[in-house]
């Protein structure tokens, strides 16, 4: 079959799946629970057995459609972080095992050995140039923040990387907007805690919608410098809403993602569908974080509701 | 003897049956993979999904029908084929392309508004008249090219 009606089966699968996230009401009955163990038993009759998780939908995904290669940029970010983690741990001589996050590309028993044995040509190759390099940072500089800025600015370069050379429209606009929210956040963090303009260099990326010159040289004025700056490049809400607090900046990533997601529900073939699912149930599960912490610490029903994430379905 | 006038019919029949034929499997394929996508994780919704994959299987049949009737029209069913001229032969090809391209096109364009409706039927149950309804619109135009190629094939003049 041709490569427009590909993945009729997974797609329509997906969409039967949809049911089984959350709603809005289910949302509004969840975060109207009078406590934490009502929440819990609330979500347990809503979702019986069925579970939403990321490895989970994960598994699902590559079980329906194991040939879809550009689906594996959406764990890239996955993939760094567990970097991070085995890169440590070789260089301390720890386990890294309950640092890892699931699911992941990597085979994460050869990641360990691998990196142990500075057999970087034996990584995948997304991975590869960057493990290599934060090594020589690490153990040249001792400086761990530089390092996770390093391996994160690498995991946005490497995402916006494969979604050109293999991925479609929709996986070029989730790397773009990923790398965009990023950047932001790390000039914005970076330019509070006066960093030197090395460390910038380092830890943004850059992408065709923010240029990492631009965003650098703004971040090195100042936050005011910085939210000028991107004003005038066309992330005006962004800036407003960084200027009022990082939570509600990190909201409104979350949600222009979900909105991209929104962009791929009403198709019924390709690899679109899919991956937007697999967003949605992040997502999901990020909401459900919120709603369990808040309970946790006898947070009011409007904080809960003004931190709560866009919604797919 | 011109053998190439019933040569030419003959052709015609194939094609009707043969691309008409293969636009519903495509499309029938198409939607079956849709349906069991949706029957893997819920299997109740079987005969709703069922009756979606059906819809672009028609096309086939026209096809079938119409090389039955302009067979049957030359003779070579029934015994006793007429003996045509090439002009003749040529215009029985010719009755033959409504339901041979509109029914490959058709059958496709309707497979794909049947994996749409697939998709409704999973969502929602509930509204899958709609997503019947949709797609069986496509039908009208190869109900169409059905009909311009039967009127040909029993006006034509032998």
């Amino acid at each position: 079959m041709s490569e427009t009606t590909k993945y009729a089966s997974a797609v329509a699968a997906v969409k039967a799946m949809e049911n089984t996230l959350l709603n809005r009401s289910d949302m509004e009955q969840l975060i109207n629970a009078a406590s934490k163990a009502e929440t819990e038993a609330l979500l347990s009759s809503k979702k019986g057995t069925f579970e939403t998780n990321a490895e989970t939908v994960w598994n699902m995904i590559r079980d329906y459609a194991p040939d879809c290669r550009e689906t594996e940029i959406l764990l890239y970010k996955n993939d760094f972080h567990n970097l991070k983690a085995a890169l440590k741990a070789s260089v301390s001589g720890r386990t890294a095992e309950k640092y890892y996050i699931r699911p992941t590309n990597l085979d994460l028993d050869k990641l360990s050995e691998d990196l142990g044995s500075k057999n970087y040509d034996a990584l995948p190759e997304h991975i590869r140039a960057t493990a290599s390099e934060a090594y020589d940072i690490l153990v040249k500089t001792s400086d761990g923040q530089l390092t996770d800025s390093f391996i994160d600015a690498a995991a946005l370069a490497a995402m916006q990387k494969s979604a050109k050379s293999f991925g479609g429209e929709f996986m070029r606009k989730y790397a773009e907007l990923t790398t965009v929210c990023a950047d932001i956040k790390t000039a914005f963090r970076c330019s509070k805690m006066n960093k030197q303009k090395n460390f910038f260099e380092t830890a943004v990326c850059g992408s065709e919608s923010l240029d990492k010159d631009s965003l650098i040289k703004a971040a090195l004025g100042g936050t005011e410098s910085l939210l000028g700056f991107l004003e005038t490049a066309g992330f005006g809400e962004a800036a407003k809403l960084l200027g009022i607090s990082g939570a509600q900046f990190e909201k409104w990533c979350d949600d222009i993602i979900m909105e991209l997601a929104e962009t791929a529900r009403m198709r019924s073939f390709g690899p679109e569908p899919l991956e937007a699912y697999f967003i949605a149930a992040e997502a999901e599960q990020k909401n459900l974080r919120i709603i369990s912490v808040c309970k946790e610490f006898g947070a009011d029903r409007e904080t809960i509701t003004e931190r709560m994430r866009k919604l797919y379905v | 003897m011109n053998s190439l006038g019933i040569t030419l019919a003959i052709v015609g029949a194939v094609c009707a049956a043969l691309f008409a034929g293969i636009g519903s499997a495509r499309a029938v394929g198409l939607v079956g993979e849709a349906a069991a996508g949706v029957v893997s994780v819920d299997p109740s919704k079987f005969s709703k999904v069922l009756i979606l994959q059906l819809l672009p299987g028609t096309q086939g049949l026209y096809g079938l029908l119409t090389a039955i009737l302009m067979l049957s029209r030359v003779g070579v069913i029934g015994g006793g084929a007429v003996e045509l001229t090439t002009a003749q032969g040529l215009m029985f090809l010719a009755a033959s392309l409504p339901i041979a391209i509109v029914g490959y096109f058709s059958a496709i364009a309707q497979g794909r508004a049947a994996v749409a409706g697939v998709g409704i039927t999973a969502k929602a149950p509930e509204h899958n008249g709609k997503g019947i309804i949709m797609a069986a619109m496509v039908e009208t135009y190869a109900i169409l090219a059905l009909l311009v190629s039967i009127l040909l094939i029993y006006n034509i003049a032998i």
